[in-house]
């Protein structure tokens, strides 16, 4: 049993029943109509809005995370805190702790629509998903290099755009965080764009790794304040810009599990 | 200083800067797959080795050739045997 099962009490895992056969169909659906429904949105969007290709695809998959949230309403409690109104409308590079594979899902509970992911080769390779997000201008971070990466990091920031990343690679098992890589503060310290820091807590105890049986959670996006890159020097700016982040997220996680 | 103490400071600044498991830091211990470094943590080893020891490294074609930990290990006494004793370093090759 792991620690979501351990938590929660005997209605909670009743009530996951109908969760379960209500919500993977719902998902499925949810996604299949997105599918279909993409190429008229985005030809009547690109139209309207006279946006790039990126820009569009990244706002239709927040409208697609946007849809998660409600399919998942009435079984998860979402809050969210930190996202103050100054917050809202500049560019970052994101960095967010990693628990569960629907953890990018909740990124449609985020007040931000330009959002490119960077993230490693394999979801790249999963053909419902690959198309989407190479319209989006994801990053593949991993056949990119850290050159690469850094140059089309760049890109997406001077366009307007947010990068974000899952600096711990994985997602964690035991809710901890683990070690950062560092290519989202070398971006950082490279183009001078804040880091901003988001803790989410509760889609460890909804779908942690291993388990494909979700529970009933209260899921807590918490923004902590951005990180000026400015106030870290010299050729390793980067890894003690990464030791700091990853001390502040994780003293913020610890925190949010207190709640 | 000796090869042993050459081997704790590597270890030590690695663990520190990479925030490495010290139990993982074997000499087999493959930087990647093991240590879990990816391509811009090998390139930051070099930085940090640099400033470790104050010795320059970047350069040298050997560097890419290293695939463990004990690959960086002797890479790094043979460079310190280097500046200290030119014959010696050559004799241990």
């Amino acid at each position: 049993m792991d620690r979501g099962m351990a938590r929660l009490g005997f209605f909670s895992i009743l009530y996951s029943i109908p969760m379960n056969i209500i919500v993977y169909p719902m998902i499925v659906l949810w996604t299949l109509l997105g599918i279909l429904m993409l190429p008229v949105f985005f030809g009547i969007w690109k139209v309207i809005a006279d946006w790039d290709n990126s820009r569009i695809m990244q706002f239709f998959i927040w409208i697609y995370g946007k849809g998660w949230v409600a399919i998942m309403l009435p079984f998860v409690r979402f809050s969210r805190t930190g996202f103050t109104r100054d917050l809202i409308g500049s560019s970052y590079v994101m960095v967010i702790n990693h628990l569960s594979f629907f953890d990018f899902y909740c990124m449609g509970y985020l007040p931000f629509r330009r959002i490119a992911a960077a993230v490693r080769s394999w979801p790249f390779r999963m053909p419902w998903y690959a198309p989407f997000m190479r319209l989006a201008g994801y990053l593949d971070v991993e056949s990119l290099g850290p050159v690469g990466s850094v140059s089309v990091g760049a890109d997406i920031l001077s366009k307007g755009g947010s990068v974000l990343f899952y600096p711990e690679g994985h997602r964690s098992k035991d809710g901890t965080l683990q070690r950062f890589f560092s290519g989202a503060f070398k971006l950082s310290v490279e183009t001078g764009a804040k880091i901003l820091p988001l803790c989410l807590t509760g889609t460890d105890v909804l779908l942690p790794p291993g388990r494909w049986w979700m529970l009933p959670a209260r899921v807590c996006l918490v923004a902590l304040p951005p990180i000026d890159p400015g106030n870290f020097a010299g050729p390793l700016a980067h890894i003690e810009m990464r030791k700091y982040t990853r001390a502040v997220m994780t003293e913020a996680v610890q925190g949010m599990r207190q709640w | 200083m000796t090869d042993e103490k050459i081997i704790e400071i590597i270890n030590a600044s690695l663990a520190e800067e990479f925030e490495l498991d010290s139990d993982k830091m074997v000499p087999e211990a493959v930087l990647y797959d093991d240590l879990g470094l990816d391509s811009l943590d090998k390139v930051d080893t070099v930085i940090v080795l640099e400033n470790t020891f104050k010795i320059k490294i970047r350069e040298q074609e050997a560097i890419r050739e290293i695939k463990t930990l004990g690959d960086i290990h002797r890479f790094v006494i043979n460079k310190i045997m280097n500046l200290s004793n030119p014959q010696d370093a050559e004799t241990r090759n």
